[in-house]
């Protein structure tokens, strides 16, 4: 059986960026960077022209980025989900209602607002960040 | 004989004067009977009530007219001023008079006037200001006070406004939407950045009922409201308080839709209008 490792659910949801065909189709100039602050683990997520280049796992301190979604990990466990509950279920609903933060340079959000949007659509497939993969999770279920 | 599959829904054009401008209003309408007037919500256009406009539960029974507000699809800015040369900011005195304007001109002997968001709001203004000029209102996603949204994202020079208001307003529908009615709402909202911000002067700014929710009366025009789980800009909790400081009001939550439900997931949003209209035919024509 595999054990839950952070990486699972990372690896997943970098695959799954790659292979999306929305990020394909408009991610000719989705090159930014971000940080999905979850509470217990942060993410840094390097874009460029549509494809993840880099995702760090509780980077350095002063490592730099364009714009963070900071949240607590509850919030994101429901934003997560495969159908998330009223108010979890967007950046900007989870910002308005259940204290989400949006800050850096949210200018390069809007600029890319479309395939953000999108991509972190994927998180409801993979589910949390901080734990295994969704499929791997069902994965081991059956095992 | 045109071999197509031609919708009875029809489109026309009206010209009327709203305070000192000059509009030329589209509307697209179908079925007969009792007027059943529609607002899209703001940055927007007709389109949204394409469900509507084609149930023929509704529309053996109701004449249902969805215009674009000016400004909005086919609705042109006034015809006689310089527009460009002003930063547009809708007000509720221009809106109400907008929508009464619109109403004398076709001769709508009392209409029920429904719209949804800004439209919701300005069914509030309605039912305050002109009582017995509507039969009923019905505020969607409507609520006594919505600030919040009058943002400078919407117009940035810096960034695709199409996008910004597209996407931007995604969030509002329910994940549980068809992906087809989210991705045409979502293409609708990326044809009215110009206005959408000017419109959330009304729906964040100007619109503010939350002292004056007791002078409308409900029992002389009824106001029904209905607000879907997923509207995280005036919530169920919203609806609800709003109608409950209004003597005669009615709430309904609807559930797994958002804040666009007529165009997100129509046939979830007929179940609800169907309860609303029913609501308003038993209190008023019995």
């Amino acid at each position: 059986m595999t054990s839950p490792t952070t990486s699972d659910a990372v690896g997943e949801f970098r695959r799954l960026s790659n292979g999306d065909p929305e990020l394909q189709a408009h991610g000719k100039y989705y090159s930014c960077s971000f940080l999905l602050d979850m509470e217990h683990h942060r993410f840094l997520v390097r874009m460029h022209k549509g494809t993840v280049e880099e995702l760090v796992t509780d980077p350095e301190p002063l490592s730099s980025y364009d714009f963070a979604i900071r949240a607590d990990a509850e919030t994101w466990h429901g934003f997560c989900q495969e159908v998330p509950s009223p108010m979890c279920h967007g950046i900007w609903a989870a910002t308005f209602r259940r204290g989400m933060r949006l800050e850096g340079d949210l200018l390069v959000l809007m600029q890319n607002l479309r395939c953000v949007t999108r991509q972190l659509e994927l998180l409801r497939i993979t589910g949390p960040l901080g734990g295994a993969g969704r499929d791997t999770a069902r994965r081991d279920a059956r095992r | 004989m045109a071999s197509g599959r031609i919708s009875p829904v029809t489109g026309h054009y009206v010209t009327i004067d709203v305070e000192d401008a000059e509009y030329k209003v589209f509307y697209l309408e179908n079925g007969q009977g009792q007027p059943l007037v529609c607002q899209h919500t703001a940055g927007c256009h007709n389109h949204q009530w394409r469900g509507l406009l084609e149930d023929e539960q509704i529309t053996g029974r109701y004449r249902v007219i969805a215009y674009d507000l000016a400004r909005h699809g086919k609705s042109d800015p006034p015809l006689n001023q310089e527009w460009w040369k002003h930063e547009y900011r809708l007000t509720a005195d221009h809106f109400t008079a907008f929508v009464v304007a619109f109403c004398d001109a076709l001769e709508l002997e009392n209409p029920i006037f429904m719209g949804s968001s800004f439209g919701g709001n300005v069914a509030l203004q309605l039912a305050l200001r002109h009582p017995d000029r509507f039969k009923a209102v019905i505020p969607v996603e409507g609520a006594d006070y919505s600030p919040g949204f009058y943002l400078d994202w919407w117009q940035h020079p810096h960034a695709n406004a199409a996008q910004v208001c597209a996407s931007g307003v995604w969030d509002l529908m329910a994940p549980q939407s068809p992906d087809h009615d989210r991705w045409a709402t979502w293409f609708y909202y990326t044809q009215g950045s110009e206005a959408f911000k000017g419109d959330l002067y009304f729906y964040s700014v100007d619109h503010d009922l939350r002292h004056h929710l007791s002078e409308i009366d409900g029992e002389r025009c009824p106001v029904i409201m209905l607000t879907g789980e997923y509207d995280y800009l005036t919530t169920p909790e919203d609806g609800r308080r709003t109608a409950n400081a209004i003597p005669g009001a009615e709430f309904i939550e609807m559930k797994k839709i958002g804040h666009f439900p007529m165009s997100e997931n129509y046939p979830r949003f007929a179940q609800y209008l169907n309860l609303a209209l029913h609501h308003i035919h038993e209190r008023t024509d019995t």
